[in-house]
């Protein structure tokens, strides 16, 4: 993954899991578990997402003239929302709303899933939601 | 055994599940020498491990307690004719867990007896236009003792009065129940106010110390994953171990059975196996008990072909592998004012047995009960209300806010079977060992949908009578749903025409073949069916051995 990708990654993942009172999603450890998944089960993905991380970056040139990651908070969701409802102005390789259902899918496995995964650091998501593992 | 890997016993029992364990423990105990061979690995708690993201329950990516994704797909034909290849933890496969104990090892352990009417679901109802809903050629009394020992030597803990109200019983259970939670206080209050009837969900977990066991520590990884405490009773810790301890049994594990072998009277020698280098190996055996599970055991008998039998073992009135069946779950979620998950464990607790049967307008219906506690990726995969965006700060808060809110109520739906659902061989597709693969093909019968949406609208009502401030469910599809429930697929019957085994468990035209699996279920129940599968094995093995 280029620079540039893994910070259009970086912030797609604080998008679909921004920081409130708790971490956002790559303050969780999601960027851990990818990076995990991408030696692993998601190895088949890397050229998918390095493929629609360009895409999107190419989409928030096109409709702000900034890089995804520039954008403030507000814009880079409403400009996600929008390719998932399939509204898209660059060419994209392939369906732009199955890579963002896709992305966001492996958010929430690196967010809610177990630590073990790599990602939800300290079971962070756990204990905000009220899930606490005992013995 | 001998370098070309013929041994010689009593009995060879294929699986190690819930039906093989128990027919394995019986016969050893009555002297006989049996050998196990069970396809999937013995895995400890912790190579099984309490990965959310690999596991019976949520499969995201390849299983860690079997099928291993090598093993090999199956072949899924849908409505349109058109097939697909899926992989073991890919939806459509219709997988149950692959390891020593087989789906024991890893279930929720709700131990549900059927109902007598479950028993008699074509002279309840009818026979629906394209099914083939039949009665059992056995009755809830032919089984009733045999229920009475799985409780006590795997070991159930319930309610017995409460039970009695359902089942014609002799002996209480061996346990009381599990305290109750707080999902169990929002439920009783709905079902005093609705008039309904409730009762604790027995389970096969220990709430006491019992089998030389301990009691469960209400962990919140019950089903999908193994037992921290060993209190979970399945058959790895109970009647595989009584096997071995006779020192007349043998597990194998990492054994596949490939094909049964026969004489030319039809009488079966012994089974045909592979090891996990790929060497092939023959067990002889008097008696061959097949309890793979409903679509492995169909597939072995089908990829044993005779001359007298050139569709495989029992199949000459292409009976095996039809009215495959499992259970659709028909469910609605509610959005509670206060908190009802503890965080304790197994979190299944209180159930309703008044729409199993006798409603108006369906057929057959289901049981209801709450759900075991929710892994936080399975909350945001599947218990989310509609309309609610599935990321963004808005997601975030819903499932901090809500998590401990939101109950699930649902139940398993009494499936009115047809012979279109069904598994065969698929003509191209191997397995790792070269072994022709499951083609699964059909669907549900439409009225198990009906059944199924007048069930969900129960849930509902329930929930909201229990203090949810909004309820909500979705239709179940016009699918197969023969995963971790199924079953149907050598069905039990009087008439070899429109059967595979008799009442005795035995194939037709084989004396020496059983089928001890939920493979022989007529009809599946309108609850969960393992305690049914470890009864049938008990009447099966004991018959077998008294003949013997
Ligand atoms: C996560 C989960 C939760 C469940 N919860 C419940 C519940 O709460 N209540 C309930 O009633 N049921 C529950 N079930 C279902 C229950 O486990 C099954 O109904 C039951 O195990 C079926 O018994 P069986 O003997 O037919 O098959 P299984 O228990 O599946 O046993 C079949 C065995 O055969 C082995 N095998 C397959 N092919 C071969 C071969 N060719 N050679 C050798 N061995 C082979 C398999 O590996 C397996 O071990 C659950 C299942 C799972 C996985
Ligand atoms: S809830 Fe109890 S029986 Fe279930 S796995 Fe945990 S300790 Fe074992």
């Amino acid at each position: 993954m280029t620079p540039g990708q893994a910070a259009t990654l970086g912030a797609v993942v604080d998008t679909i899991v921004p920081a409130d009172d708790y971490p956002s999603g790559t303050e969780a450890g999601v960027l851990d578990y990818l990076a995990g998944q991408f030696g692993r089960d998601l190895a088949d993905l890397r050229a998918y997402y390095g493929a629609g991380l360009d895409a999107v970056e190419a989409e928030a040139r096109e409709r702000h003239g900034a890089g995804f990651p520039e954008l403030p908070p507000g814009r880079r969701e409403e400009l996600l929302r929008a390719l998932e409802s399939g509204d898209t102005r660059v060419p994209w390789p392939f369906d732009a709303a199955a890579f963002v259902e896709t992305v966001v899918g492996h958010v929430m496995e690196g967010f809610y899933g177990d630590p073990g995964n790599g990602g939800n650091h300290d079971a962070v998501s756990w204990r905000m939601i009220g899930f606490e593992v005992g013995d | 055994m001998r370098g070309t890997g013929l041994m010689r016993v009593d009995a060879v029992v294929i699986g190690s599940g819930a039906g093989g364990g128990v027919a394995a423990a019986v016969l050893a105990e009555a002297g006989k020498h049996v050998l196990v061979l069970e396809r999937g690995r013995d895995l400890t708690f912790e190579e099984i491990g309490r990965d959310h993201l690999r596991n019976h329950r949520l499969t995201r990516y390849p299983h860690r307690s079997g099928p291993d994704y090598e093993d090999g797909p199956r072949v899924v034909v849908d409505a349109t004719g058109g097939e697909k290849v899926v992989r073991p933890h890919e939806p459509g496969f219709h997988g149950n867990a692959t390891l020593v104990g087989g789906g024991t090892r890893l279930y929720g352990a709700q131990a549900w007896r059927f109902l007598p009417a479950d028993f008699t679901m074509a002279s309840t109802y009818g026979v629906p236009a394209g099914s083939s809903l039949a009665d059992w050629p056995i009755g809830y009394d032919d089984l009733e003792p045999y229920y009475e020992r799985a409780e006590w030597e795997i070991g159930v803990c319930g309610d017995h009065a409460a039970g009695s109200r359902h089942w014609r019983r002799a002996r209480p259970y061996p346990m009381s129940p599990l305290p109750e939670g707080l999902q169990a206080a929002a439920l009783r209050r709905g079902a005093a106010a609705l008039g309904w009837d409730v009762l604790p969900v027995p389970l096969l977990i220990n709430s006491v110390p019992y089998g030389g066991r301990a009691a469960c520590t209400r962990c919140q990884h019950c089903v999908g994953f193994a037992c921290p405490a060993d209190a979970k009773n399945g058959s790895h810790n109970t009647v595989l171990s009584r096997a071995l301890a006779t020192g007349r049994a043998r597990l194998l594990p990492e054994a596949v059975a490939e094909r049964l072998e026969c004489d030319p009277s039809g009488r079966v020698t012994g089974v045909r196996w592979v090891d996990r280098s790929g060497a092939r190996h023959v067990a002889e055996a008097e008696v061959v008990i097949c309890a793979a599970g409903a679509i492995e055991t169909a597939r072995l008998l089908q990829n044993s072909p005779t001359r007298r039998e050139p569709h495989g073992l029992g199949n000459n009135h292409d009976q095996v592998g039809r009215h495959l069946q499992g259970h659709a779950y028909a469910w609605a979620l509610g959005e509670m004012d206060e908190p009802v998950h503890d965080g304790l464990g197994p979190g299944v607790s209180l159930a309703t047995l008044d729409f199993v049967h006798y409603n108006d307008g369906v057929i057959g219906g289901a049981m209801l009960a709450d759900e075991f506690t929710v892994l936080p990726l399975a909350f945001w995969a599947r218990n989310l209300p509609p309309g609610l965006p599935r990321w963004g700060a808005r997601n975030k808060q819903y499932m901090r806010d809500n998590y401990r809110r939101v109950m699930r109520v649902g139940g398993p739906v009494q499936e009115i079977p047809n012979p279109e659902a069904r598994t065969r061989l698929d003509p191209q597709v191997r397995d790792r060992w070269g072994i022709p693969v499951a083609r699964l093909s059909g669907a549900t019968h439409p009225e198990s949908l009906r059944t199924g949406d007048f069930i969900a609208g129960r849930a509902r009502e329930w929930l909201l009578a229990s203090g949810a401030r909004r309820a909500w469910a979705a239709r179940a599809p016009l699918t197969l749903h023969a995963g971790q429930h199924q079953s149907g697929t050598c069905r039990m019957g009087d008439d070899e025409r429109t059967s595979v085994v008799d009442r005795w468990g035995r194939v037709h035209g084989h004396d020496n073949l059983y089928v001890a699996d939920a493979s022989v279920h007529v009809t599946n129940g309108g609850v969960n069916p393992v305690l049914t599968v470890m009864a049938l094995a008990f009447r099966t093995a004991e018959r077998l051995c008294a003949d013997w």
